[in-house]
Parts: structure tokens; sequence; C-alpha cells
């Protein structure tokens, strides 16, 4: 019988048709018949551990479990009858000796499937009268929290750590009555999906540490919303009670993020009610910050841009929707002025991107290639569900190859050529000269072994892909590395994709909050403008310079910041700070990578007296008397957005010149300025259970041992990184993981404010 | 005929004399009222009156914050907030009001308990000065709660077989 094959079946005397091979259970979901179960889970692999979904299959004399059972033409199956009913009940009778009758202090309960289960399938007396098992609580991270008293072994957390997360963080010990659940070696689950494991835990046993004993299941009101970090664009749920979001939970969306969402999508909430928050709009006054109203800071900020005109430069955050991008470009091109952009941690803007790059596929067509070439990326901890895609594709039995100054650690195999920042570009045009490509650097590159072997991969695949992420955007020679894998994706027939930074990299191009002919991010720093706009970010952590970014605000006549934060570098910067509705707050739209535009509205009250990014633009375009901001609501401005996108593709064709200017030359020291997974942005950097994480690192020089050796320092040294003439002293930590001749001092953290660019030469001074 | 003789029964007051002997045979008979505040009617232990939260017999609070009691409530009368407690990191409210202009008195709350955390005591007789005085307050209930503990315990185990 082929795979294809359908085969009918009878299920509660209701005919089916199925998919041979397929599950019981499946073919019962999809038919709407219900089946109890614990362990089975539908992404996860069958254990048939719980046997809470025993059913009756006709001339099979014991019952079975359906999640175990697959389908065969003509079998008769009885859910309800009574062997099957008699079956569940016992299994849900001997669920319960161990399982604590501790429901009212559990944060399961009202929304647990042992409870609503046993309401269905159990008892109502407890026959077990002796003593139920303890099992110590453990500590297993700051974001999941453990109570292995209610655990009924069903293992999907066991099942998820190793085939989801990839990291096979928990398992279990000893049998029967003596399993138990854990990590072994006491240690803290430090995975980037590690969330999901509460939304995958049937019971109380895992449940969010943040929310811990916060709000009942039924006090909760959801909205849908789509999560502002990462171009995934995750489709998430956000529960309300008493307009506070009080937790995140995944939305099932087969294109996007599956049911899984990464741990920074689900507790960044946190964030928003962080002590900073600025709550009303806040005014300079002789040096001092005054509180005041909206009409004043208003008037004040029109008169200031008024007088700013065309000098005006608008530098505007990746992660703000696209109706505040549209309204904002909007604003500042209504003062004459082109100086919008959104490309904050850019600093190549020689021509080397596409018109306008996105993904180069759908976020769910990554787990079918054969092959990828991952260029200055590191998916996993950058798009933690773009990674989980290619750990997918390398688990379908993709070859995926990554090119970094950084040695990642990641969850499948993957082949990972280590290279200087400055020769990145030399070993990417080594691959394009393996896979027959030519041109002005490609000629002179020198091919070695895993050059030829990622060039084999990528040629002999039936389908490639390149990628590039946020390191190569951030790098000095992006154009040439952009254009060098431009070749290599023509020359081996690969697709060419471009993992937008934020959220809404893509959205931002697409209603043109970059300019045509005006100053981009980098030359707005370089040559200050008159005054600026700033929409969403924070001079000292999001920009790609934040020395000269600070020095240039600082120069700046007038600085207005819309901000939902407080921090205390937007106060040494701006003029005017106007309190924008945070995350959850307001309502708007993002573009995803894959160019999914997916709208939102806001779940709660902005805070205090902030207002929605796009109503405060509309009314400063009002008091600058521009034409066209006469919106009603977020849907109007969508609207306008979108006409005014009408005409832009999504376009990877890549036209840069090779033969370009290096900007590396790799004399001395090069800083990789990476940015933390914890540290995207400000909403990111103001949570404070994924701040105690693992994967929060704090500011560090971090050295290989080579390097170190030369450099005079060991492990656990304070040294000093010097950078055109910046200083900043952090402690010295030794990972092999870094690029010779490189030194890993990571960006948007605090500490590394005093820096320079995300990459250039430094040197170091034992402190 | 009929109307002559009315008139003078009514002329002679007969009605009333009738009426009054029968008001005045109560005079010597055993009074039912009761002389309140003083004396005090018999109530049942299931009385459901002003609401108190009830701590064992450590002194810890028996309320564990499982909010079944607000979502029970039909009046809506009950607020909670809950959170870890900071010495311990138990179930704790943080936050527990009974609004008693909402409350019915109905008597769910106390059904719903898990712990029999919040009961309904006997005292049906207080007053409130101010607006917001309506408001119990987590402390004000602990308190009742901790006043009448002999009652509250005795109510409690002489209701127990009917729960």
């Amino acid at each position: 019988m082929t795979e294809d094959s359908m085969v009918t079946i009878e299920v509660d005397g209701q005919e089916l048709k199925a998919k041979a091979g397929a599950m019981l259970i499946d073919v019962a979901d999809q038919a709407g018949i219900d089946i109890p179960r614990f362990c089975y889970h539908n992404k996860l692999s069958v254990s048939a551990n719980c046997r809470m979904c025993l059913i009756e299959v006709e001339k099979v004399p014991k019952p079975i479990p359906a999640c175990a059972t697959s389908v065969m033409d003509g079998m008769k199956v009885y859910t309800k009858s009574p062997m099957a009913l008699a079956a569940q009940k016992g299994t849900m009778e001997f669920l319960l000796i161990n399982h604590p009758l501790d429901c009212p202090v559990c944060d399961q309960g009202g929304e647990c499937e042992l409870q609503d289960q046993s309401l269905a399938y159990g008892s109502d007396v407890a026959r077990f009268v002796e003593k139920k098992r303890l099992v110590p609580k453990k500590y297993i991270g700051p974001l999941v929290e453990t109570n292995f008293n209610r655990c009924i072994h069903c293992t999907r957390c066991v099942r998820f750590s190793a085939e989801i997360a990839g990291m096979r963080e928990m398992g279990s010990t000893g049998r029967g009555e003596y399993m138990k659940i854990g990590t072994y070696v006491e240690r803290t689950i430090d995975s980037e999906l590690s969330g999901n494991l509460i939304d995958i835990c049937p019971v109380g046993s895992l449940t969010s540490k943040p929310y811990r004993y916060q709000a009942r299941a039924w006090e909760l009101t959801q909205s849908d919303s789509v999560a502002p970090h990462d171009a995934v664009g995750s489709n998430i749920h956000i529960h309300v009670r008493n307009n506070r979001v009080m937790r995140v939970h995944p939305k099932a969306n087969e294109a996007v993020n599956e049911c899984w969402i990464s741990d920074r999508d689900r507790f960044s909430y946190e964030g928003l009610y962080s002590e900073d928050r600025l709550t009303s709009p806040m005014i300079k006054e002789n040096g001092r910050w005054v509180e005041t109203d909206w009409e004043t800071a208003l008037q004040q900020v029109a008169d200031g841009l008024k007088e700013m005109g065309a000098g005006t430069g608008a530098l505007l955050s990746p992660s703000a929707t696209v109706e505040e991008l549209y309204l904002a470009q909007k604003l500042v091109r209504s003062l004459g002025s082109d100086n919008i952009d959104f490309r904050v941690r850019q600093s190549d803007f020689r021509g080397g991107e596409p018109a306008l790059p996105w993904l180069g596929l759908g976020i769910d067509e990554i787990e079918a290639v054969d092959a990828v070439l991952v260029i200055g990326a590191n998916p996993r901890k950058d798009q933690p569900i773009l990674g989980h895609r290619l750990r997918k594709a390398a688990l379908n039995g993709a070859s995926v190859c990554y090119l970094n100054p950084l040695e990642y650690d990641l969850n499948y195999h993957a082949e990972q050529l280590l290279s200087a920042p400055a020769n990145m570009a030399d070993d990417l045009a080594a691959v394009a000269k393996a896979v027959g490509a030519t041109g002005a650097i490609i000629d002179d590159a020198e091919v070695k072994a895993q050059h030829q072997s990622v060039a084999e991969q990528l040629k002999q695949a039936g389908s490639a892909l390149v990628l590039l992420g946020n390191l190569a955007s951030a790098h000095p020679d992006y154009s040439i590395l952009s254009a060098l894998a431009a070749e290599v994706a023509k020359a081996s027939g690969a697709k060419i994709g471009f993992i937008g930074e934020a959220a809404n990299s893509t959205g931002a191009r697409l209603v043109a909050a970059m300019p045509t002919d005006g100053l981009n991010a980098q030359s707005m720093l370089e040559q200050p403008c008159k005054g600026y706009l700033l929409l969403g970010l924070e001079p000292d952590r999001d920009f790609w310079n934040p020395t000269q970014a600070q020095t240039a605000f600082k120069q700046a006549e007038f600085v207005v910041a819309l901000t939902a934060y407080r921090s205390a570098s937007l106060e040494a910067a701006a003029d005017v700070l106007l309190p924008m509705a945070g995350f959850a707050e307001t309502s708007g739209t993002y573009v995803n990578g894959d160019g999914t535009w997916q709208s939102f509205a806001g779940a709660v009250q902005p805070m205090g007296e902030a207002r929605p990014a796009w109503k405060i633009l509309r009314v400063m375009g009002n008091l600058l008397d521009a034409d066209g901001f006469d919106q009603n609501s977020s849907q109007d401005v969508l609207e306008q957005a979108r006409n005014s996108a009408d005409g832009r593709q999504l376009d990877n064709s890549v036209t840069a010149d090779l033969g370009q200017e290096r900007r590396l030359n790799g004399s001395g020291l090069t800083r990789i300025g990476d940015v933390p997974i914890y540290a995207t942005d400000a909403l990111v950097r103001r949570a404070p259970a994924l701040q105690k994480t693992a994967d929060a690192i704090s500011a560090a020089i971090r050295i290989n041992p080579g390097e170190a050796a030369k450099a005079g320092l060991a492990d656990g040294d304070r040294a000093t990184v010097i950078q055109e003439g910046n200083l900043a002293t952090m402690p010295v930590e030794i990972d092999p993981g870094v690029a010779g001749g490189s030194v890993r001092v990571c960006a948007a953290l605090a500490g590394s404010e005093t820096l320079g660019g995300q990459f250039g030469e430094v040197t170091l001074e034992k402190a | 005929m009929k109307v002559l003789r009315n008139y003078i029964k009514s002329l002679f007051l007969l009605e009333m004399f009738k009426g009054m002997r029968l008001t005045g045979s109560y005079l010597w008979r055993k009074k039912f009222t009761i002389r309140y505040p003083e004396e005090r009617a018999p109530m049942s232990p299931r009385f459901r009156g002003l609401h108190a939260l009830r701590r064992d017999e450590n002194g810890e609070e028996c309320c564990v914050g499982c909010k079944l009691c607000e979502a029970t409530c039909p009046a809506m009368a009950i607020t909670i907030e809950t959170g870890p407690r900071e010495d311990d990191g138990s179930r704790r409210t943080t936050r527990y009001d009974i609004d008693l202009f909402k409350c019915i008195f109905c008597g769910y709350c106390v059904e719903a308990c898990p712990v029999d955390a919040i009961v309904e005591t006997r005292i049906c007789d207080y007053h409130f000065e101010e607006r917001g005085e309506n408001i119990m307050l987590k402390d004000e209930l602990l308190a009742i709660g901790e006043e009448n503990r002999d009652r509250i315990n005795s109510d409690l185990s002489a209701q127990a077989k009917y729960r």
C-alpha cells in the first residue's frame, strides 16, 4: 500500500477517509471526534505512554492507544464504547494516584488538561488513600517554574527539548513510581524556545515564572497580535487582565511560527511595566526636564520642526509599525527633507543592497531546502523561529553551512567557516570561485577544501538558499558581501535571501521609510543634521555607532524623540520627549521577512498619557499644516500605506560592484559588535526575567586563546577596549569561538555605548 | 332592617370591644418578642452574615488565593489580587476586597472555597458612616475571623456533615 492511498475507516459509526499510515488520533481530530490524551502532541514524536487515548477497535481484544495506532482500511473504531470508557476511566484513576490535589494553588488551574479530562472521563471518588509521592522542585532557570509533584510523566517536555529545542536538556530517570523528570545534573534550561515547555506541559508541572500566581485563565481576555522582535512576526495571543498584559501565548500559524514562539516574544511584555516608562510629554527647559501637557509639547515640536525644515533628519526604529513609519516619512518629506532612514544598524550604504530585500522564500519553505549557506547571521538567536526552521531543514537532510566571524553553538550539524570580519569577503569570494563565478575579488580568491565543500553542497542541492543576516548587514563591507552572495547564488542556482534585522525591516522599505536622494542613517550622523526626529530609538543602544549618534544629537539644535521609555541617553540627546504607546498598546501592522502583512489591534490602553505613535505623528502633521494627515483610524493609515507600497515589489536582485574598496583591511584586531538576543530593542532590554537568562550576556571582551596570549590577557582580567579614541573597560572572557584577528565586544549592552561602530579596528590594553 | 341593626351595633362600639378583647387577652400571655439588641433570636450555624477570613491554628491565613470565590460571586463583589509571598514564595492574596453594597449574601463564596478560608459569620448588624467603608479589606476580614474564631470553628464543625 502506498503512502498516498486513502483508506476508509469508521469511527463511532461515522465513515472517514484517511491517508494510509495516518495515526488514528489525527484522523479523529480532523473529524472533530474528541479522544482524550496527554502525551500526544502533533508536533512531537509519539510515545504512547500516558494511555489516556485508549479506544476500542473491532476485532482487537484489548483497548489500544489511538495515538500509536495507524489507520487500516475497514477499521471500526469505538471511542465511547463501554470498553473504551472503562479503560479511560481506569487510566485517569492511575494518573491521579500521585497527582496532588493542589489545584487551588496551581497556576494551571482553570486551563489544565488533567482537570478537564478528569471531569469528563474520570471518577468522582478516589479509592487511593495511601500517601502520595513527593518530588522536590528544581530550579531550571528564570523563565520556567517547576513543580514535579504534579507531573504525570507524559514526557512531552523531554521530547520537546530533544526534538524541537534540540538541546536534550530534560530527561527522565527511574521507573514506575520512581520516575522523575529533570535535568539530571542541576542546571538551567537555556534554549531560546524554552518557554514553549509551559504550553506543552498538560498539567501544572512546568509553568511560567514571571506569570506565577498573577491571574487565572478565566480572568484573562485574549487578543491576537504579532510579536515585535524579529523578522518572523510570530503570531501571538496577548492575555490581558485589568488593562495589564499578563502573559503572551503563541497563536498557531503553520505558515509562520507553527505553534511555537521564542522566549523573547513570550516574556518581553514585562518590559512594558519597566519603571522608566515615559507617561507624560516632557520638555527640556534650561537643561531641566519638566512634565507638560500634549498641547504645549506638540506645539513646541511643530515650531521646532518648522524651523529645522529641510535640515531635519528622521531616524526610525525598524520595529515601528507600518503605520508609524509611513506617517513619519510623510511628515518629514512634507518638511522638505528626504533624510529618513530606519537602517540604524547598517554602516555600508554603497548600494550593495537589493531594492527591496526579503527572505526570498516563505518562512515555511525553509525546511524544504536542501542546502543553505548562512552568511553573517545566527538565526538561532537572532530569529529563533527561523533558526528552528533551519534546524528542521538540517534534520530533513539539508546541508547547512555558516560563514561567520563567530562560531555558534548550534543544535544541529552544520559546517561553520570561521572567518575574521576582514576575511569574510575573501572566504565568500573563494566559495564563489568554487561554484564557478567570476569577478573582481573572486578571481583572486584562494579556494581551499572547506570552500570547495560548501560550493559542492550548494551546487548539488536541488534547492539551495544563501542567507544574509544581522552581522552581514552591520558589516562595513556589506555591499561587497551581498554582491558576492548574489554571485554565489547565481552560479550555484540558489535563491538569495536577506533576513531582516527587526520586526518591520521589510515593511519599512515598502513604505519608503528610507531616503531616495537624501541622507541615510550613516551620513545623517556623520554630517549632523540641524534637527532630528527619533522614533522608538535609544541613542546609546540602537545605533551602529552609538558614540557618533550621541554626539550628533548633542550638537543638533532640536531633537524630538517619540519613545516609550525615558532613558538617560534620550534625556541627554532630546529636547522634547513624547510618550508613545508600546508593544500591545497600539494597533498596527508588521511586514515580516517573507513579505506577509500582519495587522493587529491594541490589547491594552497606553500607559499614562502615552498615545499610539501614529496618532502623535498625525497630529504633528496637522500642526505643521501638511497635506494628507486626516486619517481617523490606523486602518485608514494602513490603507494609504498599502496604496503607497503598491508599486514596490519584493526584489532580491543585487547590482553592486564587486570591485569596491574594502573598508576592513584586517590589520590589527577587529571588533565584532554583534547584538545579543536579549538586547535587540528597548522592550527586551527592560524585561527582567529575560535579563536573568544565560543568553543575556553582559559586556565583555571575548577573545580566542591565541589572540589573548598575544595581547597578554587572561580569563577574568579587566581590559580597556580602544576604538577610534573611545574607551570602554570590561572583563576579558576567553572564547575559542571567536575568529582570530578579532575580538567580540557586543553592541547594545550596558558598557559598550561609549565605543564606536559595531565593526572596526580596536586595540586592547590591560586595565 | 339590616341597616338599622348595623347602625345600633356601631353605636355601641361592639366590634371594637370584640377586638379589644383579643388584644387584651395577649396582655397576660407569655411574650414572644425579644428585646433586640439586648436579647437575640436563635440563629442557625449556617447563618449567612458578615464575611470573615480564617486563620489556621498556627496563625497562618487559610486563603491560598485560588480565586474561586471571586469567580463564583454572582454579584461580582469580590476583588482579589494574588502573587507569591515574599518570604516563602507561597501563593497568597495581596488584595482581598468584598464590597458589601454589592454582596447579596448568597454564600456561594463559602461553598466554593476549597480551604474554608472565607466564611460568613453570624454578624448581621453593622453600619457604615463613610463612603468606602462598605469595602471590607483583607485585614478587616482577617480581624473579624480572629475575633469570632471559636464561634466560626464551632459553626463549621456543626455544618460539616451537610457539606
